[in-house]
Formats: C-alpha cells, structure tokens, sequence
C-alpha cells in the first residue's frame, strides 16, 4: 500500500519534471535500534518511481563510519541531498535531513529536491548576495514536527 | 541558504524523535532555528528577517535574538 495517493503521485511526478538536474539522496540507515529507519525508507522508495532524476542510495551507518563523517551525520534515519551535474559529477547540497521525512518534512525534502534539481532558489538577489557573502563554517538546525 | 554557500550546512532536525536535541538546544515551540549554537530563531520569519538573524553573530557577536511577539 503506497503512502501517497494517486492524486499526491500525480503532482509530485508533474513537479519533478521540470528537473534540469539529477538528485541522489543518501539515506544513512540501520537495520537495529532505529524505529524510524523502516517508515523512511518506504517514503523514499516512492520517490525514485516517480522521477528518473531522483535516485536514492542506502548507506550503512554502522558500517559506513567514513561516509557518515563526510556528510556530518551523527544520527539515523538521516539523508543528504546530493545533486549531480551533467558529468555525473557529485555535488553535496549540504541539505539534510535527520529523522522520517514525514508530514511538513515531506513537503521540505520535495522542495529540497527541486531546488538541488534545478528549480530557483526562493531568496530575493540582496539576501543570496549577504548569504554569499559568509566566509566560515555555519550549522544551521531547523527543529520541526510532523504535525 | 545552504544550497547559496558551501560554507553552510543545513539541518532539518524531526524534534520528537531526538528528544536529547531538541532537549539540547530548549526547543518548545516549532520551528525552530539554531545557528552554530548561538542564535536562536523561534517561528517563522519574513526572509528578510530570517536572514539578517540567522546571519547576525556572523558579522557582530549577538548573544541570542528572538523574534518580535506575533
């Protein structure tokens, strides 16, 4: 039984084609000690289906430690939003996510895959400039629910 | 902004399954935003708003900013 309706398949598969650009995700996972590992697996196994541009590859976090360090994740279920460029060539988003992409997370990973995709980015010209213009390491944690 | 510069990395934490995050960073209310530990963003914000707070101990050093009451 898939999580999204025809209705909801429809719309996400008429957004995702106007991808110009391919995105992976990476979904750092474990088989034991993660309850939440399971529901986000089923969500990203209908992503791919409804676009040949998005691609998602599991990573072992147990097993995994040095791409788990790469990409800064400390914690499962978690994804990296990559995108790739005509060469196939891996560009990190530096976009993650930590826990089951539920609910407005959903709707955040659906725009995080546009704007990797392709899509223009929403930030008016002045705050791309001032958000250019930071020359050290930023974390930024957005703390949300699924409800 | 994360997508704007490679400088910036960009989490989207789901609160009630890290509860030691969200118990971490006094999360009460979402959304809520943390950036590099040091400022505070709680609700959402106009982008313009959003941007000069997020960004504001990186140019000065602003201990925590909340947002005016809505």
């Amino acid at each position: 039984m898939p999580l999204l309706s025809p209705a909801d398949q429809d719309k996400l598969r008429e957004s995702f084609a106007e991808m110009t650009r391919s995105v992976r995700l990476l979904f750092f996972t474990q088989t034991l000690d993660c309850e939440t590992c399971p529901e986000t697996r089923q969500i990203l196994d209908e992503l791919p289906a409804l676009s040949d541009r998005v691609a998602v590859e599991d990573v072992n976090f147990v097993l995994d430690k040095d791409k788990a360090q790469q990409y800064a994740i400390d914690r499962v279920p978690a994804i990296a939003v990559l995108g790739l460029d005509e060469s196939s060539q891996v560009h990190d988003s530096r976009i993650r996510f930590l826990g089951a992409p539920a609910g407005y997370e959903f709707i955040s990973l659906v725009q995080a895959i546009l704007l990797v995709g392709g899509r223009e980015s929403i930030l008016t010209e002045e705050n791309r400039q001032r958000v250019a213009a930071v020359d050290k390491p930023v974390t930024m944690q957005v703390f949300t629910t699924p409800t | 902004m994360a997508f704007a510069n490679p400088n910036i990395t960009a989490f989207a934490v789901e609160a009630t399954e890290f509860p030691d995050l969200a118990r971490k960073y006094h999360v009460s209310g979402v959304p809520k935003t943390v950036v590099n530990d040091e400022v505070e963003i709680l609700g959402g914000l106009p982008q313009d708003a959003f941007i000069q707070q997020a960004l504001s101990t990186l140019t000065s050093q602003v201990s925590t900013l909340t947002p005016p009451e809505s």
